[in-house]
């Protein structure tokens, strides 16, 4: 499990969407699986995108079917199995998100929480062989988002996947992933093993990982001189 | 002054641009299968859900029409012929031009929003990533939806703006009913009016439903680029209407 961690507007969720080639990259190259992505045809590119799953931020429901349905959709576009199998399947994932109960739901009915559960049972309804996160853990209470940190981390050594997660909760994320990287401004600034992380002692990865208001990135965003803009006479 | 020919110039040059992308969106749009189960959908909310301010909309029209035109014929000696003057009036113009600029109110602003609001929610991204081409799932049973829907809906309207210009006319104001649908019988040819007012809408549902998708689907997806696309699908899909109307009658009705 590889995460990428940076402040925000860094483009760690960019990073992403130059795997999914949700974006295409203004310069260089993004190869996935022995290809390079850019010269990817139309169904060779829907095709590689069915190896990979992605949980979005915001969930990315769609809104006017149920939860079920959500579950249901790759498979039914993608297979030809009877409906029976597809509802055994989806139970199986939404059991496996502990939302099983929850099948009838619509997603206006759902927390937020429990969108990102089914969001999460949708990516893996085809069985990717990797998984994208991005910014599983924004906006989710204590409970909610040791219940989502567990399932990644179930979810990956479970299904054996490749998983790539986007985050700057940087606890969460060094409880789970192998391997590191810190972005800042464009550049990776330091990767590792958490552990080497946490150890590493240049300012800009120490302000980072612990935290800190000021240093490197300053506090202050920059701005004139203090006293020419006080004293600077208004039109 | 430089600056004002460089503005108008880039303003020329995005026209272009938005112009040709809009044109590739609609023929890869076109091109290609189309869920029927979906289609059935759309159908439904682009189509069946028009049915009422269409009808309602067509009924005043047809009120107000009959009203006017019986009481300017009637200074004349002539308000036998308000059937024919309802009926050349409804199909060849108003049927297909009201229509339209309703169905770009009601459906396009709707499909606009419900497209750009997929599209800031991440849904149109998340069928992406699944494998899933949103031009073929989202956009074009939208599309051949509004087309389909278009002429049917422009025939209801003139039906009921017909009726509503009798029932004025004739249950209200007292022309006499066979020489109000001996008129109309005489005066309207098939050919030349019904299946041009026909084609009409054919060419406004094409213009509007292109606009409304393509808005939705190139909006900024934000609450802002949301609302401005919307406002943009409306207005540029009634000056279309109106724009394409004078091309068509002017080739049409020589």
């Amino acid at each position: 499990m590889v995460a990428i961690l940076g402040p925000s507007g860094t483009g760690k969720t960019t990073f992403l969407h130059l795997i999914g080639r949700l974006l295409s990259p203004r310069k260089g190259t993004v190869r996935a699986f022995g290809h390079d992505l850019s010269t990817l045809k139309h169904d060779d590119l829907f095709r590689y995108r069915c190896r990979l799953g992605m949980l979005f931020q915001s969930g990315a429901l769609f809104t006017e079917m149920s939860v079920f349905d959500n579950v249901a959709f790759p498979i039914r576009v993608h297979t030809q199995l009877p409906e029976e199998l597809i509802r055994d399947i989806v139970l199986m994932k939404l059991e496996a998100v502990g939302l099983r109960g929850a099948h009838d739901l619509m997603p206006a009915e759902l927390s937020g929480g429990m969108s990102r559960r089914v969001a999460l049972a949708r990516a893996i309804a085809l069985d990717p062989e990797v998984m994208l996160y991005d910014e599983p853990f924004t906006g989710q209470d204590p409970i909610s988002m040791a219940v989502v940190v567990k399932l990644i981390k179930t979810l990956n050594d479970a299904l054996g996947l490749t998983s790539v997660i986007v985050s700057h909760d940087v606890q969460e994320v060094f409880s789970i992933a192998d391997e590191v990287y810190i972005l800042s401004e464009g550049e990776v600034i330091g990767s590792g093993t958490p552990a080497e992380v946490r150890a590493n002692t240049s300012s800009r990865v120490d302000q980072f990982v612990h935290g800190r208001p000021d240093g490197p990135v300053s506090f202050h965003y920059p701005a004139p001189d203090l006293k020419t803009d006080f004293l600077r006479e208004t039109a | 002054m430089m600056e004002w020919f460089r503005k108008i110039g880039a303003g020329v040059l995005e026209f272009f641009r938005e112009f040709g992308a809009s044109g590739i969106f609609a023929s890869r749009t076109i091109c290609g299968p189309v869920p029927a189960s979906i289609l059935v959908q759309q159908l439904y909310a682009v189509g069946i859900l028009s049915l009422v301010i269409i009808i309602v909309s067509g009924l005043f029209i047809g009120f107000v029409l009959g009203l006017q035109g019986y009481y300017t014929l009637s200074r004349f000696n002539a308000s036998e012929a308000l059937g024919q003057l309802l009926a050349l009036s409804i199909v060849r113009e108003l049927g297909p031009v009201v229509t339209a600029l309703l169905f770009a109110g009601r459906a396009g602003s709707a499909l606009t929003s419900e497209i750009g609001l997929m599209k800031a929610t991440e849904q149109l991204s998340s069928m992406e990533m699944m494998g899933v081409d949103p031009l073929r799932r989202v956009v074009a049973p939208r599309f051949w939806a509004g087309i389909i829907s278009m002429p049917i809906l422009t025939l209801i309207f003139s039906a009921v703006a017909v009726l509503g210009g009798y029932w004025v006319g004739v249950r209200w104001l007292g022309v006499n009913a066979g020489a109000f649908w001996n008129n109309m019988q005489q005066a309207v040819n098939f050919q030349d009016d019904v299946v041009n007012g026909v084609v009409k809408s054919v060419v406004f549902g094409f213009a509007i439903i292109w606009i409304s998708v393509y808005q939705g689907f190139a909006c900024v997806p934000t609450s802002t680029g949301i609302a401005r696309a919307t406002t943009r699908t409306v207005v540029y899909a009634s000056l279309a209407v109106l724009a394409l109307d004078f091309v068509l009658t002017a080739v049409m009705f020589k």
